[in-house]
């Protein structure tokens, strides 16, 4: 695995390695990367993926108000917020 | 060099559902800061969506009225990607299976009638506001509008030109309003433009690279945006420069495009299916329901105005082009006979009004029911055209009947015939060198003599018995 | 009267027979707690609130609930409203829910009381109870050793006595392995028969509440209240639920068991394999009979999970993002850097470990190669699962390899040494099958478990089959000598 690659996944998730960490972690990855690349073996050719064990449907709703708004205590759990708004750093576009 | 630009419109439509996408706050718009916000929308830990039935509902009868493929089972999946305003760090929206598949539009050109393709339109949620500008150092975040169902619209890239793509928006606003899938207004951001715009050599079958127009809230930047972004790419390989694909912001104060700073990096969004949403089937019976509820399109209205009410085409296309218009006339044609009179008002004096005052007809002070009465009370000659104009003016103060008005300030015609008389006696009698002047040959007087009799009714007399009458005796 | 090591069944006697209140109970409950402290299983206690409840039930002659009154353990999993929840996360450190998970509330209006939250592997992800930012849970049975994870936390305080029950979350083994570990029992249902409402998602397609109790029977009382359709969770079952205590002691004759032709024993433990034979010499004296079946794919269900679970989570806990809850890195220079330290900040090395893989198995260009081969790979174990079904009823195995470790002893070189605990438990969560583990012996006395795997919907098969067996040994019984503690 790069370094470029081990950085772009870094940015996707929004994480940093320790640098004293980060060749183990890099080495980590590696060794799970091919375990599960070991599948590649596996002949799946026309088999559909099963992205949950439930082979059922949706269930859907009517479009009912079914108000549960807690303003107060949502922006009590923010570490910043004012009495309307959650609060983060500026963001300039 | 000649240049042909190519357009793709990618259009958001904010649905008018009472409640979101996957849960069941409220949508109403201009609540105060996050108070429709419940646990889902705000991404607590432990929380899981569940699916709006209306949402899709509304998103099939749009498929239908464009003539698409509507796939019964669709599926939901997450596009992954880190925002203030999104709060589980991905978006609920559909890549593989979206709700509707292919259609068409027309749009209304000079001229002509182009048909524009559509690729796909699927179901997603919107994200909250952030709010950049009003706290020293820091954004502010409202999820009010987090969850609320979106329908995202893509065209094929078969826009030729800015005054195609306001054609084409203003199809999809009349479309959208009319089917009660939206409210359609750009303003408020429930109808929202992103315009793919590309260059390439006229005749080259290739497109050039695109740019990605965001924050466009208006027929109007529509076209500027896109006609600045034209003269942009255009200038850029004129001088052998090369234009990068990105994301561009309109400001419409400086009427330019910029790249956007938070589309820096390209984001790879790892789409996978959402794992808490099972695929969403619809029934044959369920579809079934929506295809007999389906509203009465404007094509269709346009010929019933002719067939049933002798309305012109032009008349029609007019009274047609509005939902709420049309509804109004529907409404007020069951009260009368006189359709042409009813038509001529509400193209006229109506929408003169309606336009003065920048509001739709069902936000005014008019009803079907007053206007009819006083199409019926002017058709019946109870009052003139004249006196209609200003009993209609105190309509859309007060919003009182005709009927109401009329007798409140006495303003019935005088259709009496002996009345008539005796008034028009009075002003023979009171103007005797008008009326020799006349009898020698002054025909022009005549509207005075009309005035006069005006002045001493208020109005009131019926102006075919007085003319009539007045010729009688000024012989 | 101690209540230490009693069931539910056993305490719902002695309160319906007016020998202790709930009252009563509650505190030794708390005391019981504050005696083994060390062993580190909660990490939040629910005194004040506890003690009310209990109060409350005592004051209500009317409740013939079979749970009234009984005090429960919840894992730091499940939201409770008003009591913080951590995950055995720093992230989540100071959270406090404003909303309570739908298990936990059927519980709790069953008449439970809750004494606490439950230590855990951070965000369940883990086999030992290792990486809680809380510290380790210590085994009962030996102290410095692990009690399996991730809930590792509610397997100890069953297992010590503490509370006579426990909830969990299983995702790949994690209420199986911990309960076979500390000597319990422990049920994963079938996928979508507990609403995962308010449990914090690490997996989704794979996560699934359960309990962990003394004895089988009691494990069928906790199903019974926790289970239900949950119209909050679209992924929940519409079937309805039987009552899991009805035909528990149905006699064994004529079960059909399948061992796993693939699952070759004799690379065990000597010891763990003879307890397992053992167990299946009992199994045929309750008139069962074994069958040898197939299942091709099993071996491929380790790097299946391992491709799945990590990427499921890397979205699930893309929300911890520092903005609306949870721990916010201080001087951050701008949202990205905000994200970015309190994410890095906030999450403990195995949990980052999990969110990268996750995100390469997603990412462009890898999607195919990994998430949807193993997804893919996935059918072909279910598919195997509803074949093997056809000839026998349930599968039997070990729970786990093999017993508690030393704290530190595996996975610090290579992750995957823990991956490899949950080699027979993992299956069962890929193909949403119920499955069981009750403890069937001790190995250098540290207990050893045995695992049983049902047909879809069929935790009464797993109950009665486990009931039974309990009933004709008194493996269940075993306590761990606390004295160390």
């Amino acid at each position: 695995m790069d370094q470029e690659t081990v950085s772009t996944i870094c940015y996707l998730a929004r994480l940093e390695l320790d640098k004293n960490k980060s060749e183990k972690i890099k080495q980590d990855l590696e060794t799970i990367i091919e375990l599960i690349g070991s599948l590649q073996t596996i002949d799946t050719s026309s088999i559909e993926p099963l992205y949950s064990p439930l082979e059922m449907t949706a269930l859907i709703h009517e479009d009912i108000e079914n108000s549960d708004n807690k303003k107060n205590q949502f922006l009590e759990n923010a570490h910043s917020s004012n009495e309307d708004y959650f609060l983060v750093p500026r963001v300039v576009e | 060099m000649s240049w042909e630009t190519v357009i793709g419109l990618e259009t958001h439509v904010q649905l008018s559902t009472k409640t979101k996408l996957f849960s069941r706050a409220s949508t109403a718009f201009g609540a105060s800061p996050n108070t429709n916000v419940n646990l889902i929308d705000c991404g607590l830990p432990g929380v899981l969506p569940s699916v709006n039935k209306e949402a899709f509902y509304k998103a099939i009868r749009f498929g239908m009225a464009i003539d698409a493929q509507i796939n019964q089972t669709s599926i939901f999946d997450r596009k992954n990607y880190f925002y203030a305003d999104l709060p589980k760090g991905y978006q609920i929206t559909q890549m593989d299976l979206p709700i509707v598949l292919g259609g068409s539009i027309d749009i209304q050109l000079e001229e002509s009638i182009k048909t524009i393709n559509i690729t796909r339109a699927h179901l997603e949620e919107d994200a909250g506001k952030s709010i950049h500008d009003e706290y020293d150092g820091f954004s502010a975040i409202d999820l009010n509008r987090a969850g609320t169902p979106l329908l995202e619209i893509v065209s094929e890239p078969e826009i030729s030109d800015a005054k195609e793509a306001v054609a084409y928006m203003k199809a999809m606003h009349q479309l959208v309003t009319y089917l009660d899938v939206s409210d359609g207004n750009m303003a408020q951001g429930s109808l929202r433009c992103d315009a793919n715009v590309s260059i390439r050599k006229k005749g080259e079958k290739e497109l050039g690279t695109r740019t990605e127009i965001k924050n466009i809230n208006s027929f109007k930047f529509i076209e500027k945006a896109i006609n600045f972004e034209v003269k942009r790419q255009i200038k850029l390989l004129e001088n052998g420069d090369k234009v990068t694909q990105e994301t561009r912001l309109y400001d419409s104060s400086k009427d330019e495009t910029r790249p956007m700073r938070s589309k820096e990096f390209a984001n790879d969004y790892r789409y996978f299916p959402e794992p808490d949403l099972l695929p969403v089937v619809i029934s044959d019976e369920e579809i079934q329901k929506i295809r007999n509820e389906f509203p009465e399109l404007p094509k269709e209205k346009e010929a019933r105005y002719q067939d049933k009410f002798g309305l012109s085409a032009y008349d029609s296309q007019i009274i047609s082009s509005s939902k709420s218009m049309a509804d109004f006339f529907d409404a007020a044609a069951e009260k009368i006979e006189n359709y042409s009179l009813l038509s001529n008002w509400l193209i006229g004096e109506i929408s003169a009004y309606l336009n003065k005052e920048q509001i739709e007809i069902h936000k005014s002070k008019l009803t079907s029911d007053n206007v009819a009465m006083l199409i019926n009370r002017i058709d019946d000659q109870t009052i003139s055209g004249k006196i209609g104009k200003s009993i209609f003016e105190e309509m859309c103060l007060s919003g009182s009947t005709p009927d109401e008005i009329i007798e409140s300030q006495g303003l019935e015609q005088i259709s009496d015939d002996g009345a008539i008389e005796e008034i028009i006696m009075t002003v023979i009698g009171e103007n005797p060198s008008q009326v020799k002047a006349y009898l020698d040959g002054k025909d022009k007087l005549f509207g005075f003599f009309v005035g006069q009799v005006m002045k001493l009714t208020e109005g009131k007399a019926n102006p075919k018995a007085v003319n009539s009458i007045l010729k009688d005796k000024l012989k | 009267m101690s209540v230490q090591f009693k069931s539910i069944t056993e305490l719902r006697a002695m309160l319906d027979d007016k020998l202790i209140s709930a009252s009563e109970l509650t505190q030794e409950s708390f005391q019981l707690a504050k005696k083994y402290k060390e062993l580190n299983c909660f990490v939040t206690m629910n005194e004040e609130s506890g003690k009310k409840n209990a109060n409350s039930i005592d004051l209500d002659n009317e409740s013939n609930s079979m749970l009234a009154g009984i005090p429960l353990a919840q894992k730091d999993l499940f939201c409770t409203e008003g009591l913080r929840t951590t995950c055995s996360s720093k992230i989540l450190a100071n959270f406090i829910p404003p909303y309570s998970a739908t298990a936990v509330k059927k519980l709790e209006d069953a008449g439970s009381i809750t004494i606490g939250k439950t230590n855990m592997d951070e965000f369940a992800m883990g086999s030992s109870n290792e990486t809680s930012f809380f510290g380790n849970v210590h085994n009962p049975w030996k102290k410095g050793y692990v009690p399996g994870g991730s809930s590792g936390g509610s397997a100890a305080a069953v297992s010590a006595g503490i509370v006579p029950g426990a909830t969990g979350t299983d995702t790949g083994g994690s209420i199986r392995q911990p309960a076979a570990h500390c000597g319990i029992t422990g049920l994963k249902p079938t996928y979508g028969r507990v609403s995962r409402w308010g449990m914090i998602a690490f997996a989704s397609s794979l996560d699934q509440a359960g309990p962990l109790a003394r004895t089988a029977e009691d494990c069928a009382i906790l199903l019974n209240a926790m289970s239900g359709h949950d119209s909050k969770d679209t992924t929940s079952l519409n079937s309805t639920v039987p009552d899991f205590s009805e035909n528990i002691n149905q006699p064994l004759d004529g079960l059909k068991i399948g061992i796993i032709k693939e699952f070759n024993l004799d690379d065990l433990d000597k010891e763990v394999q003879a307890r397992f034979e053992d167990s299946k010499r009992t199994y045929e004296k309750l008139g069962a009979q074994f069958i040898e079946v197939s299942l091709p794919n099993i071996s491929a269900s380790v790097p299946t999970y391992y491709s799945i679970a990590p990427a499921e989570c890397s979205s699930n806990l893309s929300r911890f993002d520092g903005v609306r809850f949870g721990y916010r890195a201080e001087d951050t220079d701008d949202l990205n850097d905000l994200y970015i330290k309190s994410r890095s900040e906030g999450f403990g090395d195995e949990v980052k470990r999990r969110i990268l893989i996750g995100t390469y198995a997603l990412s462009a260009g890898y999607y195919d190669a990994y998430y949807k081969k193993a997804q893919q790979v996935r059918r072909l174990i279910k598919n195997d699962f509803d074949n093997v079904f056809q000839t026998v009823d349930i599968l039997m195995t070990p729970t786990s390899p093999n017993t508690a470790f030393k704290f530190g002893s595996k996975g610090s070189q290579n992750p995957i040494e823990l991956y490899l605990e949950d080699l027979f438990t993992i299956s069962s969560n890929l193909a949403g099958l119920p499955a069981i583990s009750i403890p069937h012996g001790q190995v250098n006395s540290l207990p050893v478990g045995l695992q049983l795997i049902g047909n879809f919907l069929r935790e009464d098969q797993l109950l009665n089959a486990s009931h039974v067996f309990q009933q004709n040994s008194d493996f269940h019984l075993a306590q761990p000598n606390l004295e160390n503690f």
